[in-house]
């Protein structure tokens, strides 16, 4: 018996943890807030107040990368292993964070013009997370086993971070400490000047997906059978590469490597729902995923007084325990 | 109808040739030969996956070539000889694929989708399978729900790599007295690659056999004409 059916009961419940947590997000914190300074902040925001001043500048848009960034990556993780018909594939185990890593340590350790801009270092970002993602997906052609390719992700990764240490022995304190911190993974960086753009690349991602919904059923049952159903199977994996790079340049350009959401959400999302309807699999993801790097957020807020953990830390703390859970599950 | 005239066939290279030979529709076309001669080679090329290495088909009358994927698909459907089971994919939801080209402008099925489905299920014995994942099927099971899907298509043509390989002896009867039910009462025109050579001359299908020594494709009337071929090697 599938229990399709009565899980996506889950969706609206999820929906509405996003929301508490969301309000939650924006009234914890070093200084202490009360729901009248949320309101005013967000609608009727008035410059001396520095409770308004914190909620609308740090928390708001922490809470908003939180929510999309988890999205992104995991909806970008669903796409790899759709695409690769690999549970384990994801954008940071395939490397294509290796490629935007690449690209933002040559913006950020040479410190050159416009390449160390906030756009050069998003394009930049864009660019070398496209150009590793074709990387993998000709890789692909003719490397036909599955551990054979998340190898190769993982030797590509080791290539890269080889060459962004030599680029940091040789580069100034300064710069070193920006990529050092910015490698870590943070969801402080981000602006609420910035949010509109991100937002907008983000829904830009997410229609995209949503066209391709129909044809990533088909593509379940590999190439060869969705040729033989009459679609052409090259136009998608460019589409699916394409996305995928769009969200991960995006989200690792403003918030660092995050690992594991993309490999895990997808995950716990088919086992939870048990279908490979894509258009049900790409809701869940989202919301799943958003909710997820909410939660750490939210953790990470808390524990703060305590202890100072990176995003990327506990994203990966959390991920891999679950990723060996599945690795086990799928050897029996 | 599918016209073939002086054409090789192979993956790569020309395996063995064609000097003439049509696949009409309304009948069951049998195809023998020993393991490695090319059947699956001549299927690949009838489905549009392959090239002929040279020569070419044509097909109503136009060369296959000529022919989109989004046609060919609602003309050929191919059932290959290795169907893969995939996880959290329900046997419904595995024959409605069979309807993709179908879909409306919403990417929702129709009515008649499902009540195709439900008859496919009915046709080949699967309907108490409905709610299992494919990849949890036995592969009896499995190329059962893969020749219903090719059913689902409702094409003027079913191509079959050793469909029967995998089956029990009651299956095995059952599929091709099923394909050939389809053949003579709605016209489809069934290529069928096998080695249960014995079961399949209780029928009264067309045969055609690849022959090792002249490498070529010809039509066979008596069982003892395969016999020998077979003995030979």
């Amino acid at each position: 018996m599938n229990l399709q059916g009565s899980n996506k009961i889950l969706l609206p419940i999820v929906s509405f943890g996003i929301v508490i947590l969301g309000i939650l997000g924006l009234l914890i914190g070093d200084i202490p807030t009360d729901g009248m300074d949320v309101y005013n902040a967000i609608f009727s925001y008035s410059d001396g107040n520095i409770s308004e001043l914190i909620i609308r500048e740090i928390r708001l848009p922490r809470v908003c990368i939180a929510l999309i960034a988890g999205a992104a990556l995991s909806i970008a993780g669903m796409l790899m292993q759709t695409l690769f018909q690999n549970p384990l594939a994801g954008p940071y185990v395939l490397g294509i964070n290796s490629g935007a890593s690449l690209m933002v340590a040559i913006g950020i350790l040479s410190g050159a013009g416009f390449l160390s801009s906030e756009l050069g270092l998003i394009g930049s970002a864009l660019i070398g997370a496209f150009i590793f993602g074709l990387f993998i997906l000709f890789t692909a052609s003719f490397l036909r086993s599955q551990i054979g390719l998340l190898l190769f992700g993982v030797m590509l990764g080791s290539f890269v971070s080889a060459i962004i240490t030599i680029l940091e022995l040789s580069s100034e304190a300064e710069s070193l400490k920006a990529f050092a911190l910015w490698s870590m993974g943070s969801l402080n960086g981000v602006t609420i000047e910035q949010l509109p753009m991100i937002f907008l690349v983000f829904i830009l991602g997410g229609v995209a997906s949503l066209f391709i919904v129909n044809p990533l059923n088909l593509l379940v049952l590999g190439e060869e059978e969705c040729r033989l159903m009459g679609y052409n199977v090259k136009r998608l994996r460019l589409m699916i590469v394409f996305i995928t790079a769009l969200f991960t340049g995006l989200i690792t350009a403003f918030c660092g490597p995050i690992a594991f959401i993309g490999l895990a959400i997808p995950n716990l999302t088919r086992i939870l729902f048990k279908t490979q309807d894509h258009k049900l699999l790409l809701f869940a993801n989202l919301l799943f995923g958003a909710l997820f790097l909410l939660s750490c957020d939210i953790l990470i807020q808390l524990l703060s007084a305590w202890i100072l953990i990176p995003i990327n830390a506990l994203t990966s703390l959390i991920g891999a325990p679950f990723v060996i859970y599945i690795l086990i599950r799928k050897i029996r | 109808m599918i016209e073939i005239k002086n054409t090789e066939i192979g993956f790569d290279a020309s395996l063995f040739a064609i000097p003439e030979m049509d696949f009409e529709q309304g009948k069951v076309h049998i195809l023998m030969g020993k393991n490695g001669i090319g059947k699956s080679a001549l299927l690949n090329t009838l489905s549009g996956l392959i090239s002929p290495i040279e020569g070419s088909l044509t097909f109503d009358e136009k060369r296959l070539s000529e022919y989109s994927y989004k046609h060919l698909a609602k003309k050929i459907a191919y059932v290959r000889s290795n169907v893969k089971g995939v996880p959290f994919l329900t046997v419904d939801a595995f024959l409605l694929l069979g309807r993709y080209h179908y879909k409306t402008l919403l990417g929702g099925h129709r009515l008649e989708d499902y009540a195709l489905i439900q008859k496919a299920k009915d046709l080949f014995g699967i309907a108490h399978l409905a709610d299992k994942f494919t990849n949890e099927l036995s592969s009896g099971e499995l190329h059962l729900c893969a020749i219903a899907k090719a059913y689902v298509q409702q094409t003027d043509y079913i191509l079959l790599d050793e469909p029967t390989s995998h089956l029990d002896y009651a299956n095995k009867r059952k599929v091709y007295e099923l394909l050939g039910k389809m053949a003579n009462e709605h016209n489809k025109g069934i290529i069928i690659s096998t080695h249960d050579l014995d079961l399949a001359f209780k029928f009264p299908f067309d045969f055609y056999l690849i022959e090792s020594q002249s490498k070529t494709l010809k039509s066979v009337k008596t069982f003892k004409e395969v016999e020998k071929e077979f003995e030979m090697g």
